[in-house]
């Protein structure tokens, strides 16, 4: 095993996200690095993971990588292809041990807006900026066995108060879930880009547990717009190794999640058919040998 | 009174007889399966005040409100997914660009749950999403009950009964029998909710192709009003089996998205510009939706004997 030297930020959060795939987890996967963080788990540590897509592929081992959480690939080489309301019906039976979501903002219980950002004499029906909305990600935080939060670090993203609740973390502190009548665990973690948050046990707040390399618990303390506690022994975390680069990188040819590229016009087109498929023939010949 | 026994129509005949200004619509699908082409057929007729009950729709729900079709969504997500951000959608309601458009919000399985009341016709599901959230503060119609037998609360959210379905499937008889491959998304239960269900199709095959895999038939043809072959009806987005995301197109609908002067000028080229939606294909190119087809079945595959039987 060979630590990168030559990665970004999105492939060590993937990397990072893969490693909360344990390999008896049933995974519900979202769209971006959750999915390739998914994809790396099944191909590497959790092989016997089973990830869950909202349109409802179960079990899929993809060719390549799918673009949403409904795309082709999401029931290619799959163990059953059904329904979204059968999926979620599994969720809130029990079945699904880990969920995975993101927001646009997050307070320090974890819970999540994705929904508007208000301000100013802005409202729920005229917000400032209108976000998608939940999508499957308030089912996935309330029912889902444990959460792992995805998000950016800024100061204006991880604030005291949320414009709006859109997904359930530990609401207002310990028991507030199963009061409000939630089945799932809630959030365990929030991986972002300059750290790994955990949740405390005792008042279900977020506690800082990693730093990545290059940053400070100063740097953390100043993207966070609440007191921040920070846990006794703070570990940092090791880079990918050269093996889990090559995954990624394999799956996301186009940098699509990984860089944020983009491709436009018939000349994009073509070297978007040639550069993906490229990437999923070599996955393929590799898995051969 | 439709002929029972073959209801194939166009697509252009099928938008204008079953849409009436101010109904609500639904489509299937999610991303992938979603018709597009309705979309672009939608606005050609410049359709008013629809009602658009979904879970989640992309690119098709964002045609429909930049070309001001829409007076109300009823939905979990609108929202253009990895490509970016609903920017059509955000207009609507922070600008009121083209017009303002109400938002009844709930989640993805709350929708889905909408949709099997509605095929049940039963007038809600209880469920155990969405309470604690502001989803609720903000939605009237989702009740919260400590429900009758004492085992807690629950989320009660109201049947959805749209007036008209388009549901696209990779293929189907001519009396509506639809077969799909891959995800089913909530189509099960959206064509049993729907009052009326136009199905498109990649392509009829005949009723003895049906009962060789009655597996694969997730709607019966006691559902369906009109079937409606159009390949490559969801353009740029995916059919599985069919063909893949034609994600570069998607970038430039997003790009053009960026200002309202853009979508109109897009919209202009696209859908006004083109008599209808063979024409947009021609336009899109034969070769371009070919290639889409061939990376396809070049790395993922329907089995054998689900296409021959």
């Amino acid at each position: 095993m060979t630590f990168s030297t030559d990665y970004n930020t999105n492939e060590l959060m993937a990397v990072i996200v893969s490693k909360q795939i344990k390999n008896d987890d049933v995974v519900f996967i979202g769209v971006g690095i959750p999915l390739l963080a998914g994809i790396l788990a099944v191909t590497t540590h959790a092989p016997n993971a089973i990830l869950i897509y909202e349109g409802g592929g179960i079990g899929a081992r993809t060719r390549r990588l799918p673009w949403t959480i409904s795309d082709n690939p999401t029931t290619d080489n799959a163990l059953a292809a059904q329904t979204m309301w059968r999926v979620f019906s599994d969720q809130q039976r029990g079945f699904i041990t880990l969920g995975i979501i993101g927001g646009a903002e997050i307070d320090r219980h974890g819970n999540l807006n994705t929904t508007v950002i208000l301000g100013g004499d802005h409202t729920y029906t005229h917000p400032k900026i209108r976000l998608p909305g939940s999508g499957g990600a308030n089912d996935i935080a309330s029912s889902a066995g444990r959460t792992i939060i995805m998000m950016r670090m800024q100061k204006k993203k991880f604030v005291r108060k949320l414009h709006y609740i859109t997904s359930p973390g530990h609401l207002n502190g310990p028991g507030a879930r199963k009061k409000a009548g939630l089945v799932g665990g809630g959030p365990q973690a929030a991986i972002t880009d300059k750290c790994i948050f955990g949740f405390d046990s005792q008042t279900k707040e977020m506690v800082l547990t990693a730093l990545y390399p290059g940053y400070t618990v100063d740097d953390i303390r100043e993207s966070v717009g609440w007191d921040l506690k920070v846990a006794k022994n703070l570990e940092e975390v090791p880079p990918p190794t050269e093996e889990q680069v090559h995954i990624l990188r394999a799956y996301d040819p186009m940098g699509f999640v990984l860089s944020s590229k983009t491709v436009v016009g018939q000349n994009g087109f073509d070297v978007f058919c040639d550069r993906v498929q490229k990437g999923y023939r070599a996955l393929q010949e590799g898995s051969e040998i | 009174m439709r002929d029972m026994k073959d209801k194939r129509m166009g697509l252009e005949d099928a938008v204008h007889e079953y849409v009436k200004d101010g109904c609500s619509v639904t489509y299937g699908g999610m991303a992938g399966r979603e018709p597009t082409a309705v979309s672009y057929e939608l606005v050609r007729q410049r359709k008013k005040d629809l009602v658009f009950i979904t879970d989640t729709t992309v690119d098709a729900a964002e045609i429909l409100i930049a070309g001001g079709c829409l007076q109300k969504v009823e939905c979990a997500y609108i929202w253009v997914g990895v490509v970016g951000s609903g920017l059509n959608y955000r207009r609507a309601i922070e600008e009121s660009i083209p017009n303002y458009i109400k938002t009844e919000e709930y989640s993805n399985f709350g929708c889905s749950m909408r949709f099997l009341a509605g095929a049940m016709n039963v007038p809600y599901m209880p469920i155990k999403s969405l309470l604690g959230s502001d989803v609720i503060t903000h939605n009237p119609n989702i009740k919260v009950i400590d429900n009758f037998y004492g085992t807690g609360p629950l989320a009660f959210v109201p049947a959805a009964r749209p007036d008209v379905a388009f549901i696209h499937v990779q293929r189907a008889d001519k009396m509506g029998n639809a077969q799909i491959w891959g995800m089913y998304a909530n189509d099960d239960n959206i064509c049993r909710a729907a009052k009326k269900v136009v199905l498109t199709c990649e392509e009829i095959i005949p009723t003895s192709d049906i009962r060789k895999i009655p597996n694969m038939t997730a709607i019966p043809s006691y559902c369906v009003e009109a079937v409606v072959e159009t390949p490559f009806c969801c353009h740029p987005l995916p059919v599985s089996g069919y063909y893949w995301m034609d994600i570069p197109f998607r970038r430039e609908i997003l790009g053009a998205s960026k200002t309202r002067e853009g979508i109109v000028a897009w919209m202009d080229e696209w859908i006004h510009g083109v008599k209808d939606f063979n024409a947009y294909k021609e336009k899109v190119g034969p070769k371009r939706l070919a290639k889409l087809y061939e990376m396809e079945s070049d790395n993922y595959h329907i089995p054998e004997i689900v296409l021959n039987g």
